[in-house]
């Protein structure tokens, strides 16, 4: 396959494998799963266009902010000028600074003192002192935009992303200012420094207790399942077990046709289209169900995706600089959270790092009641941090994935996983 | 279409764990599609039993309280490896959906 083949020669050459295939038996019997010359349709999207959040999750539009692919996020700005010592209302600061519908609150990452609501987190000093410790233009300033003061800080900017206004920010300076005696827990499981994470003794690969193998069976059915065409899956690839022992592990790859980072499940989507002529769009129950399948079948393998190619190459290097990006209004990026505060609580989250994020998904989420895959994932982390969510097709979240996948060689496929 | 269900009993000792994972929506009737705004049409399993060799050893009423994919765990005193355990439900729509497993020696 040449790379970068115009669009009109790539689908005539998918058209042709498809009449190979229904012609003389399957061409890719021969051809190992793994070489790259699998038929695919490379011309639709494999998600709706335009892209619609899901209606269960908030729906703002944080247009002025950071995504993944667009830059919107304000400057670093200095904070306005305001007369010190600052007159606020405290206790208006105390209820600000608690809130959660305001960026997740000041307690998702300090401790405050003895009116700490319930499982403060620990990624920002504890600050139950910290009226005592600093001026009131310090404190300003640092809740207006830290990265005046740090620019290796990871909290948000509350007043230049537009979380806090100014005369809020002053309330929040006056409740800091309330706050002067170090504070010890009763409660060790309250304390974020001295709590334990639970114990996870789940055994995913229980049917009676991972309902992501319902999905599993489903994946089983689907395979053998005659698309429009009348193929399956099953036409070509007879024996799963064996020829796909390994393949999920060696995903995602960079396709050449496509200029892009594909996954399982968005070659699944374009591979259906071209083989079976099924279309089980991503983030769908049967796209969801055949790469659960095609995971499960290689379990126990090592990831190890390949990234020798100059267009792989350059995929990684997108990836590992998006890993760094700073996005939506609470600004910040995937090693803000998942390795400079990995290891830490974020008020009663274990933050992960990114190595060991990998080999679970697609999974079932007991928090949702459902599967999610990586890119739903991605989608979701983008919302939590106030960034509008890409398609899950969307070129940056493969570069994502096989950034994300490089930092995970090593561990073995583990799917479906469950979890939080 | 009746959804599938797992299960698994093992014995310890005389008695039987036997644990049941039903894969069922269990819509309370209160819920909005999310999409759409129109109401989810209330959707949940009524009646669950469990026989021991063809006889009656749980009998449930359940309603719209209980979560989805609900998991039933109980356990049986006298179970004997090889009996044989029969799980099954039926919901407000009629749907109806029946598992059996054999219990596995401890």
């Amino acid at each position: 396959m040449r790379i970068r083949a115009s669009e009109v020669f790539v689908t005539s050459f998918a058209v042709m494998l498809v009449a190979i295939g229904i012609v003389g038996g399957c061409a890719s019997d021969k051809a190992q799963v793994g070489k790259r010359i699998a038929p695919l349709e490379t011309e639709k999207s494999a998600s709706p266009r335009p892209w619609k959040r899901y209606g269960d999750w908030p729906q703002s539009n944080w247009k002025d902010f950071n995504t993944l692919v667009t830059n919107a996020s304000p400057p670093v700005s200095r904070p306005p000028a305001v007369e010190y010592p600052i007159q606020g209302d405290a206790e208006k600061g105390k209820k600000l600074a608690f809130d959660r519908s305001r960026g997740g609150s000041c307690v998702a990452c300090h401790v405050m003192g003895a009116s700490t609501p319930s499982l403060p987190g620990n990624v920002g000093p504890d600050l139950s002192a910290i009226g005592a410790q600093r001026p009131d233009e310090w404190l300003f300033g640092y809740v207006w935009d830290a990265r005046n003061t740090n620019p290796e800080t990871v909290m948000p900017p509350w007043g230049t992303n537009k979380l806090f206004s100014a005369d809020e920010i002053k309330d929040i300076v006056a409740f800091l200012k309330t706050l002067k005696t170090s504070y010890a827990f009763k409660d060790g499981g309250e304390d974020p420094n001295r709590r334990k994470l639970p114990p996870d003794d789940r055994d995913a690969m229980d049917p009676t207790e991972n309902p992501a193998l319902f999905a599993l069976d489903e994946g089983k059915a689907l395979y053998v399942k005659p698309g429009p065409n009348g193929s399956s899956c099953a036409s070509c690839h007879a024996d799963p077990a064996k020829q796909f022992r390994s393949w999920a592990a060696t995903m995602p790859y960079y396709e050449p046709r496509m200029n892009k980072v594909l996954g399982v499940e968005e070659f699944l989507t374009r591979h259906a289209r071209a083989t079976t002529a099924e279309d089980y769009l991503l983030e769908s129950k049967q796209n969801l169900a055949l790469s659960i399948y095609l995971r499960n079948v290689a379990n126990g393998a090592t990831i190890a995706v390949d990234t020798s190619s100059a267009g792989a190459s350059a995929a990684l290097a997108r990836g590992n600089s998006l890993l760094e990006r700073p996005i939506g209004q609470l600004n910040f990026s995937c090693i803000d959270c998942h390795q400079r505060a990995a290891d830490h609580w974020i008020r009663g989250q274990w933050l992960g790092e990114l190595n060991g994020q990998l080999g679970r998904h697609p999974y079932f989420r007991t928090s949702q009641g459902q599967v999610w895959d990586l890119r739903k994932r991605f989608q979701w982390c983008g919302v939590a941090v106030r960034a509008n969510d890409l398609p899950p097709d969307s070129p940056a979240y493969g570069d994502l994935e096989l950034a994300l996948t490089v930092l995970n060689q090593g561990r073995k496929l583990a799917t479906p996983g469950i979890g939080h | 279409m009746a959804e599938p269900m797992k299960i698994r009993a093992t014995l310890q000792g005389d008695v039987a764990d036997v644990k049941v994972l039903v894969n069922h929506p269990m819509e309370t009737g209160q819920r909005k599609d999310p999409n759409s705004g129109e109401p989810i049409p209330i959707h949940f399993i009524q009646f669950i039993t469990a026989t021991l060799n063809g006889k009656l050893v749980l009998e449930g009423q359940w309603s719209q309280a209980i979560s989805k994919n609900p998991f039933l765990g109980f356990k049986l005193k006298g179970a004997k490896a090889g009996d044989k355990i029969v799980v099954s439900w039926s919901d407000n729509r009629r749907d109806k959906s029946s598992i059996e497993t054999t219990v596995a020696g401890g």
